[in-house]
C-alpha cells in the first residue's frame, strides 16, 4: 500500500512544481521582479535566483514525477518549500503586501496579506507530501526501480 | 578431514563472491547516482543560462536609445523644474487602476502644475505585456517614447492622456500601431515623424529597462505615487489622496 501512496505524493508534488515552473518560464524577468519584491536577498544575486527558480522547479517536478533520484528530489523539494514558507512569513511579518509569485506574477498587490495564510498552508501541505516521499523510500512506477535493482538476497 | 576442508573453502568462496557482487553493485549505484546528478545539474545550469540570456532587462543603453526629453533616463518631468513639490507617478499604459488614478487626479494635478505648486515626474513603465495578446503595454510605451523624442513634452502629455482615455481592455488585442499613430497625430505629432519609430519599435530596450528601473527603485506595482520621494502606499486610494493633497 505504502509504495502506491508514495507514488500519489510524488505525482501531486511533482505536478505542482512543473506547473509553477512552466508558468514562470516564458517571462524570465517577471520572476526576477517577484524575487526582488520579497526584499530578502542582496541585489547582486536577485537576477540569478529569479532565473534559477523556474528551471529548478521544473527539473525537481519532473524528477519527482518520473521517480528519478526520488529521495534526493524530495529533499530539495522540501527545502524549497521551507524557504518559500519563510519568505511568505517574512513579508507577512514586515507588512509588505505582494503577490507571492508562486505561479507567475509577483509584485505589489493591495490586500495580498489576506492570502498569506492560505499560501503558507498550501506550502506546508506540499512540504509534508515531499517529506512523505522521502520517508517512503521506494515507490511504484519509479525510474529508480529500474536503475537500482536490488541485489537478490541469499543463495 | 580433507572433505570437510573442501566444504569450508567452498562456502567461504561463495560468501566472498556474494560480497564481491554486492561491492560491485554498490559501486555501480554510486556511478549511476553521480552520473544522474551531474546530468541534472548540467540541465539546470543550461536552463539558467538560457533564461538569463533571454532576459535583456538592464542591458546598457546607447545614448541614441534613450528618448530626448527625459530626466534621469526614465522620467518625464512636467512643469517648472523649481516647483516646490515633486509628484512622481509610476504608470503602465495597460494598467486599469492607473486609468482610475488619472481620472481621479489629472485635472487637479495639471492645475497645480500650471500654478507652479508642483511638478509631475511621470515614470512610465511597461510590465503588463501579458495582459494583452499583442504586447500592448510595451508598444504603447515605445509609442509614447517616440512621441516624446520627436514632438516634445506637450505632445507627449496629450498622447499620454489620450491613451488612458482610450485604454484597451485587459486581455484584448490592445490598440494597433496604426491606432497609436492616429492618437499621436491627434495629440499634435507629425505622422511622418512618429510612424517609423512606432512601427520599428525604436526604444524597445529602453522600454524593457523601465521594468528594471522600477523594480530596483522598490516599485512593485502601478500606479505608485511618491510625493517628494515619500511613497504614498500600495493601494489606489492612498495614491489618489497623496496626489490630491500635494496638488493643494
Amino acid at each position: 500500500m505504502k509504495p502506491w501512496l508514495a507514488l500519489v505524493a510524488r505525482l501531486v508534488t511533482g505536478g505542482v512544481w512543473v506547473a509553477a515552473g512552466a508558468i514562470k518560464l516564458p517571462d524570465p524577468y517577471e520572476s526576477v521582479r517577484a524575487v526582488r519584491a520579497y526584499d530578502l536577498l542582496p541585489e547582486s544575486i536577485v537576477p540569478t535566483v529569479g532565473h534559477l527558480l523556474p528551471v529548478l522547479e521544473i527539473v525537481i517536478g519532473l524528477a519527482l514525477i518520473v521517480g528519478l533520484l526520488t529521495r534526493g528530489a524530495a529533499v530539495v523539494s522540501a527545502l524549497l518549500f521551507v524557504l518559500f514558507i519563510i519568505g511568505i512569513a517574512s513579508v507577512w511579518a514586515r507588512g509588505i503586501q505582494i503577490e507571492c509569485g508562486c505561479f507567475g506574477g509577483g509584485g505589489a498587490k493591495s490586500g495580498a496579506s489576506s492570502s498569506y495564510p492560505w499560501e503558507i498552508a498550501r506550502d506546508l501541505g506540499l512540504l509534508v507530501l515531499s517529506a512523505s516521499v522521502f520517508w517512503a523510500g521506494r515507490s511504484r512506477l519509479a525510474l529508480d526501480n529500474l536503475l537500482f535493482r536490488r541485489t537478490p538476497e541469499g543463495t | 578431514m580433507a572433505k570437510k576442508n573442501r566444504e569450508v573453502t567452498r562456502a567461504e568462496r561463495a560468501a566472498a563472491a556474494i560480497l564481491e557482487q554486492r561491492r560491485r553493485e554498490r559501486l555501480r549505484q554510486v556511478w549511476i547516482i553521480g552520473g544522474v546528478v551531474v546530468a541534472v545539474l548540467a540541465i539546470v545550469v543550461i536552463g539558467v543560462l538560457i533564461q538569463s540570456n533571454r532576459d535583456t532587462t538592464g542591458t546598457p543603453l546607447a545614448a541614441t536609445a534613450v528618448p530626448a526629453g527625459v530626466t534621469d533616463t526614465y522620467g518625464v518631468v512636467i512643469g517648472d523644474a523649481n516647483a516646490p513639490t515633486t509628484v512622481e507617478v509610476y504608470e503602465d499604459f495597460q494598467c486599469p487602476i492607473c486609468r482610475e488614478f488619472e481620472q481621479a487626479t489629472r485635472d487637479k494635478l495639471r492645475a497645480a502644475v500650471a500654478a507652479g505648486r508642483i511638478k509631475i515626474d511621470y515614470r512610465m513603465v511597461s510590465f503588463l505585456d501579458s495582459s494583452s495578446t499583442t504586447n500592448y503595454s510595451s508598444r504603447a510605451l515605445n509609442a509614447a517614447a517616440v512621441v516624446l523624442d520627436t514632438s516634445g513634452k506637450d505632445v507627449f502629455l496629450k498622447f499620454h492622456d489620450l491613451l488612458y482615455e482610450n485604454q484597451p481592455a485587459e486581455g484584448s488585442a490592445g490598440l494597433s500601431n496604426d491606432q497609436l499613430i492616429q492618437y499621436a497625430v491627434q495629440a499634435g505629432a507629425k505622422e511622418s515623424a512618429v510612424r517609423p519609430g512606432i512601427e520599428g519599435d525604436e526604444f524597445a530596450q529602453w522600454v524593457t529597462n523601465t521594468q528594471d528601473e522600477m523594480s530596483k527603485n522598490g516599485v512593485t506595482g502601478t500606479p505608485s505615487v511618491f510625493v517628494d520621494g515619500k511613497y504614498a502606499g500600495n493601494d489606489l486610494q492612498s495614491g489618489i489622496d497623496a496626489a490630491l493633497k500635494a496638488a493643494g
